[in-house]
């Protein structure tokens, strides 16, 4: 793969970065998807040789850095959701836009409950809607960014 | 049976991976060997928080902008006023001042009253929801370094946690994990103030039941610890609650710092 592919592949991961620390209200702020994730999880699903372990590890240590959260706390929950889709993707992958959606909403769920386990262990229990809020937001939106992404990698001819 | 060790060395890296985060996250919680790791990467997206926070910087930006002459004015003469007022006060304090130094250079007592200050802006970026962090542009560059204590032209705001060569990271007084060291003026008593996760509220616990505390009592920083400068305005008693079977007394004060809306802040520097 030339270098130009892995170029537009890290831009949507960076720009999902910015999503994820834009300035939002803060009773917005149990809402916000996690955009990485989301990235994450399409790439790894249409390029699983190429997006993997270490894509999810790297960008959870830039996303924990850019958040002020522990050091590994994203991290974890990102290797372990893309670990999961590296196995079901090619069931995923043929299914529906809005079936998959449901698919996305349990690994962000999953996401979002190793997230808030790190939080209660360090003794900040989390609100309930910290676990629903965001997976159900990104379950809504995964038909676009599936979409959008798709074309980009058409456009990019990344196979 | 190629795919079979495919699946397996998946698996294996996954495994390898997830211990890997865990140890991160030990190490990052209990030791500060990572804070070089977290630095380098801060420094390297400093860019996108620049970016992320410039729809606010613009629109601050374009309001200054199209202020209309005769609001300046207006503003520009109540800013002289005010000056004016502040200047006489000044007055006043340099000479409460320089007594204060001679009398206390009289008693052999070593304690300075002037620090140095470092003027930052916020960035405007939304990090950990559950915590109460604030980014702001000035960084070991300008000075600042891990520690300092950070106020705004009302009260304390909090302390640097992290430093880049370009910004810093603030734990405001209000975070949970937070705890700050606070004197009563009205009676002198030492307690310390714990955050609460709100903006508004602060706690202070523990505080026996005997205790002279009235509402609308003002807290400062009693400088004990040393990370704080002592008397800088912290917060003021807005509620005292008694825990009668266990004779204490729990106390809720509002923090002075106007913690959610700020945008200039002041960065204390230790004299050497």
């Amino acid at each position: 793969m030339s270098p130009l592919k892995y170029l537009v592949i890290c831009s949507s991961l960076l720009i999902a970065l910015i999503l994820m620390i834009l300035p939002l209200p803060d009773w917005a702020q149990l809402y916000r998807p996690n955009w990485l994730a989301l990235v994450l999880i399409y790439w790894s699903m249409a390029l699983p040789k190429r997006v993997g372990l270490w894509f999810a590890f790297f960008s959870g240590i830039v996303l924990d850095t850019s958040m002020g959260t522990l050091l590994g706390q994203h991290t974890l929950a990102l290797v372990v959701i893309i670990f999961f889709n590296l196995n079901f993707y090619q069931r995923i992958r043929v299914l529906a836009l809005a079936q998959q959606s449901i698919y996305v909403f349990a690994l962000l769920l999953i996401n979002q409950v190793v997230v808030a386990w790190v939080e209660g262990i360090l003794g900040r229990p989390t609100p309930l809607l910290a676990y629903f809020g965001g997976p159900l937001v990104g379950m809504l939106i995964w038909p676009w960014v599936f979409v959008i992404l798709r074309d980009i990698r058409r456009k990019a001819l990344l196979s | 049976m190629k795919i079979l060790f495919q699946a397996r060395g998946a698996t294996l890296q996954a495994l390898f991976l997830i211990v890997l985060s865990v140890a991160i996250m030990v190490v990052d919680h209990r030791y500060r060997h990572l804070e070089v790791v977290r630095s380098n990467i801060s420094f390297a997206i400093s860019p996108l928080r620049y970016l992320v926070s410039l729809p606010a910087t613009a629109g601050n930006w374009v309001g200054d902008w199209v202020t209309s002459h005769t609001e300046l004015l207006a503003e520009n003469e109540a800013l002289k006023d005010q000056s004016r007022i502040l200047s006489a006060r000044l007055q006043k304090l340099e000479i409460l001042a320089e007594e204060n130094a001679r009398l206390r250079n009289l008693l052999g007592s070593s304690r300075k009253i002037a620090d140095d200050v470092i003027v930052a802006e916020l960035l405007s970026v939304d990090q950990n929801p559950y915590r109460q962090l604030i980014e702001i542009n000035k960084g070991t560059a300008d000075g600042v370094e891990t520690g300092n204590a950070v106020i705004d032209d009302f009260g304390v705001m909090g302390q640097i946690i992290h430093v880049n060569p370009q910004s810093a990271t603030i734990i405001l007084i209000s975070d949970p994990e937070h705890a700050i060291p606070v004197q009563f003026v009205r009676s002198g008593t030492r307690s310390v103030a714990f955050g609460r996760g709100s903006t508004r509220q602060l706690e202070l616990r523990y505080l026996p039941a005997t205790a002279d505390i009235m509402i609308g009592d003002e807290l400062v920083t009693s400088g004990l610890g040393g990370r704080f400068p002592p008397n800088y305005p912290v917060a003021t008693v807005t509620s005292i609650s008694e825990d009668r079977i266990r004779g204490f007394v729990s106390v809720l004060a509002e923090p002075r710092a106007r913690l959610d809306s700020s945008r200039e802040v002041l960065v204390i520097k230790p004299r050497q």
